[in-house]
């Protein structure tokens, strides 16, 4: 890749995929960014879909949050962090996602599931990979699982489980490499 | 092939590195294909800002 392409920060934004009063989603998001932003060349934001306010009588670019789309579109990948309810994902997370889709296209994804049982959100991992296929994003296969939740992070938010800093870093690793990848893809290799 | 389609942000020649099939879209905005039953659109990165556009095939 040129200098000129390296320049270009990577924008890698967090989305917390609930909007639910005390969502123990929320340290997980948090510290998903915190450690995003110890990258070099990388810059994220947190995304939390509870501040849009997307009205639930349309989809797509009907009801598209101005903010959000541009974000989408500035990002070369997204973590989505998702908590596992009844084995799927949150309604709400679905519809923001469905707002936005040319703004995906061969961009990279991350999911983190969270859940406070034993596994971890793989459920809503499995249940997400067709929806952001669909969407035109391209996976990683690196996944993060906060099972347990409630007993990862303490009452302030804070991590008590340190085991999870080595798996986030193959992770974030990982979907850096897809999005530097799939980044020159997109801008210099056509389709035909 | 179509004429790349220009960055508005960068004055630059885009980069059309995807195509997909939209069925919602059939119709509405051309781009319609009897045989694949939907609107193909196609998907374009721009090499400079990273900006993105798309129009139908």
């Amino acid at each position: 890749m040129t200098a000129e392409h390296d320049a270009r920060p990577l924008y890698i934004p967090v989305i917390l995929g609930t909007v639910r009063v005390g969502r123990m989603s929320d340290p997980a998001a948090r510290l998903m960014v915190d450690e995003l932003a110890k990258r070099a060349g990388v810059e994220t934001e947190l995304i939390d879909i509870g501040r849009l306010s997307l009205p639930t009588n349309d989809a797509g670019q009907a009801i598209q949050d101005p903010g959000f789309a541009i974000r989408m579109e500035r990002a070369d990948a997204i973590v989505i962090v998702a908590p596992e309810y009844n084995h799927g994902y949150s309604g709400m997370l679905k519809h923001v996602l469905d707002s936005c889709l040319k703004e995906y296209i061969h961009k990279a994804v991350g999911i983190a599931g969270v859940s406070s049982g034993p596994f971890g959100g793989t459920r809503v991992v499995e249940n997400l990979l067709p929806v952001v296929r669909e969407l035109g994003l391209s996976t990683i296969f690196w996944d993060v699982n906060f099972s347990h939740v409630h007993k990862i992070f303490d009452k302030d938010g804070a991590l008590v489980d340190q085991m999870f800093i080595p798996r986030i870093d193959k992770f974030l690793k990982e979907l850096i490499w897809m999005a530097k990848t799939l980044r020159h893809g997109r801008e210099h290799i056509a389709l035909d | 092939m179509a004429d790349a389609m220009i960055c508005p942000n960068c004055g630059v020649a885009m980069n059309h590195h995807g195509d997909k099939l939209l069925y919602e879209d059939a119709g509405a905005g051309g781009g319609h294909d009897s045989a694949l039953g939907g609107a193909v659109f196609e998907f374009h990165s721009c090499p400079q800002c990273g900006g993105t556009a798309t129009r139908p095939e």
